[in-house]
């Protein structure tokens, strides 16, 4: 009975003790795309097996609104591949921390925040989604830029991203302003405005209905278009002369976490050679100086060197002006 | 004296157990509606007033200045009037078709008409696009490009969308109509279109504004429907999502769903007055109508039905047609490489909906029957403001729900905050979404109940406890069980409120469709999804299967 008892209570300290060794856990929110986390989170969860990553996956959008919501007791220790705009919204910031990761130094101060409250070595560029298979039936001229967008012929061809709801709307929208300037900028946006057929809500709708030939022009991401010609759909990936609009995908650390240590570490662990490397499996765009993108982006149609075709963006300037660009827009252009 | 006093004591035992019952029924779904809807929403005013670090009407003054607020509520209230009148004049068809009409393969119009209820919402979306868009079967068909996307596409979706509700809650009233009437009618020689008219139609008169208020309400909060087929046509809905999840300005979003309230609380109103003029409840001794054959009446309603039906496999049969084609509409070629679905979780989502959704049910329909078993027996001004109350969760969209869910249960303030991140907190944000149907469905039922077959039982010296379990349940049996099956149904597919509340560790599979289509993987989200139909059809076979043996064991029971 004795020896029972004594059983018992070792076990339940070792199992205790256990517990306690396995109780590091740490909730990551995140916007990058299903395929890579899985990748990412495999090779991270290696890296640190102490600490349980738990990864919850929501859209640009709907995981601000989250974070929001939640700000009153908020249960992520890891914002990571978060828009870089969305970050930048002051009532985020006050969310996180200042953590400089381990090898952030070699990002370009562009690249993160000068507090050091978030940084990105990843992030994602927008693109045209051009239906060839629509184009050629409707006898469209393939489109190199917005300016070709102006075209009559396009009427009703063309669905773009409302920027009030959509950050892929914002991104385009911005990137014209800024590389155009403020005036051509606007004047080119009501120049394409009456072929427009529909302001989405969604910013991969737009080539969601261009590839199954609802339209023959999405405006909207390059992943979701490298993603469907690698499908194999009828499509083509076109970046606009004159820059195409690119966002950041930052990460930060949340300054209610309650496993700083666990969190720090999977964020020195984004910045790891491990993770670079992964990066060059699945992003287009990677801001750490020296390293190429990935080969299947290459293969879709984006240049070796990326930074031809995008847009000259001040992420900073980008931010401030969003508020008044998107009520502008609305003004302008909304339906 | 001592006499008197030992012959009342059990009666008025009787009458306090009774009381105490009342209150109970009463009682407890009204603390889970004040818990789990007002106080939510409280809580959403509170953002909605509030302005830096205090309060005032500053947000709400920027709202009603906007252009765009007033071109969506005008959107919204023709859009949501257009669909009602659409989706009563047809439910109320394809309800007339089956409870009052004589045709074969009735049957099959009624798995039919649930199809849009256990379908995800990506399922309709895709299916109208598929087959109406611009390049879609329709259109290559006839060599013509129709452009579906705006009023026309969306009143047909949200149609489609509110059809079912609308046959659900008129068939809860047009089921229990007295033969007898009937009888007596054909006797006197009244024609059958005075019938319809002098009998039938008032007769449904509560069932068929139950079904309008409900139709208007889910139309004008839907935000699904708008957003893919809707075009530029920009309703209150969508308003609300590109203020919060477009520019994370939530107190913004609180106004306009906070607004969106008013409309419903308006018609119901109407409802209500309109309703007044109707006397409740029906004669003792019903005799359950037992339509016979009529060619003049009964050859159109089924071909009216059977069109609607035929509409309704249409949309949702080519989406589980495509999910079987390589790649729409390009590679017609047949294959299953969609079903390997290792993305977003896979399968792993699928049993835990069940779990959730037979909780959201089964928890679901036993509240509404005590709500409405309780309400019969309180004053007519105490129970009005709680039947308002029950009935407005229908008006609140789902987004703003779920977010409301999130202020309220992740704040460690009250002891509620245990159910944050639990299965539980997702089944009854599941049944207070759609609180308001299940509610009105079952009023709707209790209103054909006879108030002397309770007067009769209570004279019998039968408590509230055996008149409920005895005369009530089984009288109003057929509503409980579509109560059962709708709120299990839309718990298994919904998404707009749990998008919010699901963790690393607990997701439902409406979420995994909305994963799968962000990821751009449309075709492995409807393949999804037809998995999803076939659990629910398998489930709810099951369920009806088991419910028919029950019924032959008691009937069984009850000869021997």
């Amino acid at each position: 009975m004795k020896t029972w008892t004594k059983f018992t209570a070792v076990s339940l300290a070792a199992l205790g003790v256990a517990a306690m060794a396995s109780a590091d856990e740490i909730t990551v929110y995140t916007a990058l795309e299903e395929e890579e986390i899985g990748a990412y989170i495999e090779a991270a969860q290696q890296a640190m097996p102490d600490t349980e990553i738990n990864v919850l996956r929501l859209s640009t959008g709907k995981l601000g609104a989250r974070l929001l919501a939640e700000a009153g007791n908020p249960q992520a220790d890891v914002i990571w591949g978060w828009a870089v705009s969305a970050m930048m919204d002051p009532q985020i910031l006050e969310m996180v921390e200042p953590y400089e990761a381990k090898g952030v130094e070699v990002l370009p101060a562009k690249f993160r925040d000068e507090d050091g409250k978030w940084f990105a070595p990843i992030g994602y560029m927008g693109a045209f989604c051009v239906n060839t298979a629509r184009l050629e039936e409707k006898g469209l001229p393939m489109p190199a830029s917005w300016k070709d967008l102006e075209d009559p012929a396009f009427k009703d061809e063309i669905l773009m991203p409302d920027p009030n709801s959509s950050g892929t709307g914002y991104l385009h929208v911005n990137a014209v302003l800024q590389s155009m300037g403020e005036e051509a900028g606007w004047a080119q946006l009501a120049a394409v405005d009456p072929n427009m057929a529909q302001y989405t809500s969604s910013g991969s709708k737009p080539c969601k209905s261009a590839r199954v030939g609802e339209y023959t022009v999405g405006i909207s991401l390059a992943f979701t278009a490298m993603q469907s010609i690698e499908e194999g759909y009828p499509l083509a990936m076109v970046f606009p002369e004159g820059g195409v609009g690119y966002e950041l995908e930052a990460s930060a650390l949340m300054a209610s976490s309650d496993d700083k240590e666990g969190a720090k570490a999977f964020l020195d662990w984004t910045m790891s050679e491990e993770a670079i490397q992964l990066y060059q499996q699945y992003k287009a765009l990677i801001t750490v100086p020296g390293v190429d993108a990935s080969a299947a982006a290459e293969a879709a149609g984006l240049p070796a060197d990326i930074s031809t075709v995008l847009a000259d963006i001040d992420f900073v300037e980008a931010a401030e002006n969003q508020t008044a660009v998107k009520e502008a827009w609305k003004e302008k252009f909304g339906r | 004296m001592s006499v008197t006093q030992t012959t009342t004591t059990p009666t008025r035992r009787w009458a306090d157990a009774d009381r105490l019952l009342t209150i109970v029924c009463v009682g407890l779904p009204l603390l889970g509606l004040v818990l789990f809807f007002l106080y939510p929403m409280l809580i959403v005013f509170m953002r909605s007033v509030a302005v830096g670090d205090g309060y005032g009407l500053g947000n709400y003054s920027k709202v009603l200045g906007s252009a765009g607020f007033w071109r969506a509520t005008w959107h919204s209230l023709f859009m949501g009037s257009a669909t009602t009148a659409l989706s009563v004049f047809l439910g109320f068809i394809i309800a007339h078709g089956l409870y009052r009409c004589a045709f074969p393969g009735k049957w099959l119009i009624r798995s039919v008409i649930v199809l849009p209820l256990l379908a995800p919402s990506l399922v309709q979306a895709l299916g109208l696009i598929f087959l109406l868009g611009r390049n879609g079967v329709i259109s290559r068909a006839l060599g013509i490009e129709i452009d579906i996307y705006g009023f026309w596409g969306l009143l047909i979706a949200n149609t489609l969308y509110a059809l079912p509700q609308a046959v659900m809650i008129i068939g809860a009233a047009l089921v229990l109509l007295d033969a007898r009437t009937y009888e007596a009618a054909e006797v006197m020689g009244a024609s059958p279109t005075r019938q319809f008219r002098d009998l039938t139609l008032p007769a449904a008169r509560f069932g068929i504004l139950n079904a309008a208020f409900v139709c208007f309400t889910i139309t004008i909060t839907d935000f699904g429907n708008a957003a893919v087929i809707g075009g530029d046509y920009s309703v209150l809905a969508t308003e609300i999502y590109s203020q919060v999840v477009g520019q994370r300005n939530f107190n913004m979003g609180a106004v306009v769903g906070i607004m969106l309230l008013l409309p419903t609380v308006v018609s119901y109103a109407i409802e209500r007055q309109a309703m007044k003029r109707q006397e409740t409840g029906q004669q003792v001794g019903q005799v359950r109508f037992q339509p016979a054959f009529t060619p003049a009446r009964d050859l159109p309603m089924a071909l009216l039905s059977l069109l609607i039906c035929a509409g309704i496999v249409a949309v949702i049969g080519i989406v589980v047609y495509a999910s079987f084609v390589t790649l729409w509409p390009y590679n017609m070629a047949l294959s299953v490489k969609h079903y390997d679905i290792t993305l977003a979780g896979g399968y792993s989502s699928l049993w835990m909906t069940i779990v959730i959704s037979l909780m959201a049910a089964a928890g679901g329909t036993l509240a509404v029957f005590l709500l409405a078993l309780g309400l019969r027996r309180l004053p007519r001004a105490v129970a009005q403001p709680i039947q308002i109350l029950a009935a407005m969760p229908a008006a609140v969209p789902g987004m703003v729900l779920g977010l409301a869910y999130i202020l309220t249960f992740n704040s460690t303030a009250t002891p509620l905050y245990l159910l944050y991140g639990t299965a539980a907190l997702i089944a009854i944000v599941n049944f207070y979404h759609y609180h308001t149907q299940a509610f009105l469905t079952l009023m709707t039922g209790f209103r054909q109940l006879p108030r002397a077959f309770e007067e009769a039982a209570g004279c019998l010296g039968a408590g509230l406890a055996r008149t409920a379990v005895d005369i009530v349940a089984p009288f109003v049996a057929p509503m409980l069980i579509s109560v059962f099956f709708f709120l299990f149904m839309r718990s298994m597919v919904t998404l707009s409120a749990v998008v919010f509340l699901t963790t690393p560790h607990l997701s439902v599979a409406a979420v995994t469709i909305m994963r799968l289509d962000d990821a751009g993987l449309t075709s492995q989200a409807a393949a999804f999804s037809t998995c999803v139909m076939a659990v629910v059809c398998l489930a709810l076979l099951g369920m009806k299967a088991t419910l028919a043996m029950m019924g032959r064991r008691n009937r069984m029971n009850g000869a021997s």
